[in-house]
């Protein structure tokens, strides 16, 4: 296979076919905010559940207000505010259509269907979004009720991605979960009824305790609640949460990464059985039209802006990142400041790891012309390694390959 | 101005490590008004960058002390100090200070008590006939037993419990008393300022800019700049270019005469001509018919390990960063060797594991040269079985201080290790755990001392290799710290040796074979194989380790190949931190030498070995 040897060396960053500038563009809106925080997460969010209900609207009035000011912001100051300086050539001074909206969390359904409708109509009045644009929002399974839902839909939400995590009970348990093996199902037949037509189900595995047949149980489970679409994680263990602290002190066992790796063989089994495509490393899909396409954006190197608390948003090889204290990001906004708490416009190198890196997590990799150079002799030791190989012109890893990706981009990233 | 002779005094200070030399040195320069008080740091002889991380004191340093005693207004003395190392592998630096002295400052921590070191420099102080002055210090500490340990040292030197002079050079209380007692009781040098010059090099240097420094001691005689030297071990005749003192900072001076100290440039090109030990007279035609000062023994190295550069193309680089090192510091050797392993390299010996941290320390510091380097051995010496040494007429011996050279064993006569004299001084109550563990290390009691009825003094017969390797953990963690050791140089004895290799991946990596007594090879190999599967990390396939014994195998693991290094959850935050990761393991592959097909991180040539040893409980 010859890699892309146009005559312009970095024609795959600028002149891509569908990666980069060429997937689309994608809106990310942040609620951060839990009923309890689930004692593997380390996303930006801070349980409200202790606090008073009227406290919690009035915090979630402000926090609402302060989404949709961020938002008219930085739409009104332009892309190129957001570009890298000398990459601002690259980037129009129009904000392209938009393609996706992901309102995740945290969990974003506490805010209520009345406030993500008015979030969306806000949208809806400052950009320009597609008609057959992916509306997704995240959801807790213990916040669904056929209401929430019909409000969602009438407000153009057409697809809800809802933490189940697990079947088995003990497992709900261990990882903190406030609701019982039931209630998604529940929750899916109700988002059913509300008019929502897809649904994702987020699931964990390698929990300590859970067995083998935990977690068959837990994939036929999602095979009959009849979601169209699957994630399933590995369990990472991330420092600062409890169960980092856990086990730091020897009270919870380290994950064993051959146990994740004989689960996940467990659920492209028992998955591809049900009729679902394995697309990226975590995630199915009942055929490719059921893919999350905000998802594939961050895949496919793609353009998305920030908006929130703990935020992160992508332009032309800038990436920027709000705070992640709720506190601080209502003062910020309320006193007129930028909410940004960082950011990084990275090299060409830097930009071809991220497109390897990325790109190589969907099953069908990179296209030739997306694809940036690679010494062709890394490329032939790890097609010889069998880490990666091509198929109609177009690099992707092999299926063993696939769940050595730090090596395999270890390998072909100069 | 130069004294006389009556008016110097030549003093050195031992101790243990940490029993405060250095900072007693301090106290002594600030009563005697020599450093500029914004200029003072704790341990300021303690020159070198490493001695000043660390804390230790590598090399000896010393100073010249103009010092009126108290109440003598007239007076002047001139007091030469001599701060040493007080580390094992440095013994040889405090053996020259004791030889340009004639008294020693012995300290003792007064928390601690006497420690393996403080018997040991006591008994060279004595071997070389200097007056002792027994102080303890650190009496400032809530923990310092002063009475109970000045009746210890009373009790084993001699003389009084209230003799011992009680200080803390952390405030400087009583180091003016220290400074009267040495002026009151250290002789004053002897020699014949009349008679040839005679001056024992007790330290040369290279300096980049002004060639070879020479330290010295006027035993008789004089010099000064401008005379012609001739140096007679090694026939080096030149005119001195500058003469100078320490006080602290180097200081011209006219001339020094007869047991004075100081340092000297001559145009000598090569530090080898300037050897330590040997003796400087003036140049002229009755120089041949000079009598040489005893000279040193020259220290010689103990602990070996060979040094490879991760990137061979480092090979010449590395070849000259030793030979500069070298010029400083004549107590390490080495020479080229080849690795099928690793590739081109130097086997290096050294004074023992600390100094082999140093040189590779100073090595990566200050020449940038990343290494592997292999774990530390002994040098065996290989009795041949039917080949004769044509010189003697008797069986061939062969020296083998690298593992993989050892011949094969159809071939061997005997083995013979290297042992030391060791000694262990320990409170009563660990002296069955001190035995039980140098018996464990086939080590032969040689005698046991009780020095007091609380400190016992243990001598045994043990191999070096043993020693090498977590001996001292070992000793300290089974006496919750309260023993300490000290050693030298013993002899060679035979033993039931054999060499154990490693296989990876099925084949042999010479950097990791090692030679081990026959009873101990099959724990041994176990506890490496085990060992290396926690170091290697996975690889794309699995990979057998085997310990071997010729073709025998003892040993047997398997690193297990790895099956999943990718990250679950990768959305649109997770991609900075994601690159940075990937980033970062890059740089830790960059640590790894590839040997066959496997990835072999840096540290398990070294960590492989170390604590190997049987257990002791
Ligand atoms: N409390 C107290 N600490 C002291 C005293 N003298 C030295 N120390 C401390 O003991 C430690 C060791 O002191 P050094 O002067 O470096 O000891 P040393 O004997 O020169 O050590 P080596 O050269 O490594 O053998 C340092 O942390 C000193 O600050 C003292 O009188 N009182
Ligand atoms: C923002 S949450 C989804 C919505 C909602 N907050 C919930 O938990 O139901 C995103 C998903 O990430 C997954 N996740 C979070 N932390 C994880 C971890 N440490 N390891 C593996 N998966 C994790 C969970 O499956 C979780 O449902
Ligand atoms: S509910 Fe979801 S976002 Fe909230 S803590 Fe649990 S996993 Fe994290
Ligand atoms: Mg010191």
């Amino acid at each position: 296979m010859a890699p892309v040897t146009a005559a312009d060396p970095r024609a795959w960053l600028l002149d891509p076919v569908e990666s980069g500038s060429a997937a689309g563009f994608g809106l990310y809106l942040h609620v951060p905010f839990c009923d309890h925080r689930c004692g593997y997460c380390d996303f930006a969010t801070a349980a409200v559940g202790d606090q008073a209900e009227q406290d919690q609207q009035v915090l979630f009035d402000r926090y609402l207000d302060a989404l949709v000011t961020d938002l008219r912001r930085q739409v009104a100051a332009g892309p190129r505010r957001h570009a890298p300086e000398d990459g601002r050539g690259a980037v129009g001074t129009a904000w392209p259509v938009v393609t996706s909206i992901f309102i995740g969390g945290g969990t974003p359904t506490l805010l209520g269907g009345e406030r993500l409708a008015a979030l969306l109509g806000a949208v809806h009045d400052c950009l320009e979004v597609a008609p057959d644009a992916e509306v997704t929002v995240e959801c807790n399974p213990e916040t669904a009720s056929v209401e929430l839902f019909g409000n969602l839909a009438r407000a153009g939400v057409g697809r809800l991605s809802m933490g189940a995590q697990s079947f088995a009970p003990h497992v709900l348990r261990t990882l903190e979960r406030g609701h019982d093996a039931q209630r998604p199902v529940t929750a899916m037949a109700q988002a059913r009824e509300g008019g929502i037509a897809e649904v994702n189900l987020d699931l964990i595995f390698g929990t300590p305790g859970e067995t083998d047949d935990d977690w068959r149980a837990t994939l036929e489970a999602v095979l009959v609640a009849g979601t169209d679409h699957v994630s399933a994680y590995a369990l990472t263990i991330h420092d600062n949460t409890a169960f980092g602290r856990a086990v730091a002190s020897g009270a919870m066992p380290q994950v064993d990464e051959d146990l994740q790796r004989d689960r996940f063989d467990v659920a492209r089994e028992v998955l591809g059985a049900g009729g679902f495509e394995h697309y990226e490393v975590s995630n199915w899909s009942l055929g490719p039209a059921r893919r999350s396409r905000h998802n594939l954006l961050y895949w496919r190197h793609g353009d998305y802006l920030a908006v929130g608390v703990g935020a992160h948003g992508h332009l032309a090889g800038r990436r920027w990142w709000t705070t992640r204290s709720t506190a601080r990001y209502l003062d910020a906004i309320g006193a007129g400041d930028s909410p940004i708490a960082g950011s990084e416009v990275l090299t060409d190198e830097e930009r071809a790891e991220e497109r390897l890196l990325l790109g190589l997590r969907v099953r069908e990799g990179l296209h030739p012309n997306d694809l940036p150079p690679i010494e062709p002799l890394a490329l032939e030791e790890a097609m010889d390694a069998g880490l990666v190989e091509t198929s109609c012109g177009r690099l992707r890893c092999t299926e063993a390959g696939w769940f050595l990706l730090d090596e395999a981009v270890s390998r072909l990233a100069l | 101005m130069t004294y006389p002779i009556d008016r110097i005094r030549n003093f050195c200070i031992v101790a243990h490590v940490d029993h405060g030399k250095s900072t007693l040195a301090d106290r002594m320069l600030q009563l005697t008004e020599l450093v500029d008080p914004r200029k003072m740091r704790e341990q300021y002889l303690d020159k070198m960058d490493i001695e000043r991380e660390r804390g230790i004191t590598i090399k000896a340093q010393a100073a010249r002390l103009p010092y009126k005693p108290l109440g003598d207004v007239d007076d002047e003395y001139l007091l030469n100090l001599i701060d040493t190392p007080g580390h094992v592998d440095f013994s040889y630096e405090v053996s020259r200070a004791l030889n340009a002295c004639e008294g020693a400052v012995l300290l003792v921590d007064a928390a601690q008590g006497m420690e393996a070191q403080t018997i040991a420099n006591l008994y060279l102080a004595l071997e070389a006939d200097l007056e002792i002055i027994p102080v303890l210090n650190k009496i400032d500490l809530p923990a310092a037993r002063p009475d109970e340990i000045a009746r210890e040292i009373a009790a084993i030197i001699g003389g009084e419990p209230d003799d011992v002079l009680r200080i803390s050079a952390k405030t400087g209380d009583g180091v003016a008393a220290v400074l009267d007692s040495i002026v009151d009781r250290v002789p004053a040098p002897s020699g014949n300022p009349d008679g040839p010059t005679r001056a024992l090099i007790f330290d040369s240097i290279y300096d980049a800019y002004r060639g070879t420094l020479v330290y010295f001691r006027v035993v008789d005689g004089s010099v000064k700049p401008g005379d012609r030297i001739r140096l007679l071990a090694t026939g080096f005749e030149g005119e001195i270019d500058d003469l100078a003192v320490n006080s602290p900072e180097e200081t011209p001076i006219a001339a020094l005469g007869v047991g004075e100290v100081g340092v000297l440039s001559a145009a000598i090109k090569e530090i080898s001509q300037a050897k330590v030990g040997d003796t400087i007279t003036l140049a002229g035609k009755n120089a041949r018919e000079v009598e040489p000062l005893p000279g040193y023994r020259e220290p010689l190295p103990m602990v070996f390990s060979g040094l490879y550069p991760m990137d061979s193309d480092d090979f010449p680089d590395l070849r000259e960063a030793l030979d500069r090192l070298r010029l400083n510091d004549a107590s390490f050797t080495y020479e080229p060797e080849t690795s099928a392993a690793l590739g081109f390299g130097f086997r290096c010996g050294f004074l023992g594991l600390l100094h082999l941290e140093i040189i590779t320390e100073r090595l990566d510091r200050e020449f940038n040269i990343p290494l592997v380097t292999t774990a530390p051995s002994v040098r065996y010496q290989v009795t041949l079985e039917q080949a004769i040494d044509p010189d003697t007429g008797e069986p061939k011996v062969v020296e083998v201080s690298n593992p993989q050279d050892l011949p094969d064993p159809g071939q061997i006569a005997s083995i013979s290790e290297p042992t030391v004299k060791a000694m262990i001084l320990t409170p009563a109550a660990y002296v069955g755990a001190v035995m039980q563990l140098c018996e464990g290390r086939r080590g032969t009691m040689i005698a046991m001392d009780y020095l007091t009825e609380e400190r016992v003094e243990l001598r045994y017969q043990l191999p070096l290799a043993g020693i090498i390797t977590d001996f001292f953990d070992q000793l300290k963690s089974m006496t919750r710290g309260y023993a300490s050791l000290d050693y030298e140089r013993g002899d060679y004895v035979v033993a039931n040796l054999v060499r154990v290799d490693v296989l990876l991946n099925g084949e042999p990596v010479d950097a990791f074979s090692s030679i081990v007594h026959r009873d101990e090879a099959y724990p041994f190999g176990k506890n490496m194989v085990e060992k290396l599967r926690e170091l290697i990390p996975r690889q794309m396939f699995d990979v057998p380790i085997q310990a071997a014994i010729g073709s025998k195998i003892i040993a047997r693991e398997t690193i297990k190949a790895k099956r999943k290094d990718v990250l679950a959850k990768c959305y649109g935050g997770d991609v900075s931190r994601k690159r940075k990761l990937l980033e970062k393991q890059k740089e830790g592959k960059k640590k790894m030498k590839s040997v066959g097909s496997v990835e072999v991180p840096q540290e398990a040539f070294v960590s492989a070995l170390r604590s190997t040893g049987p257990k002791g409980d």
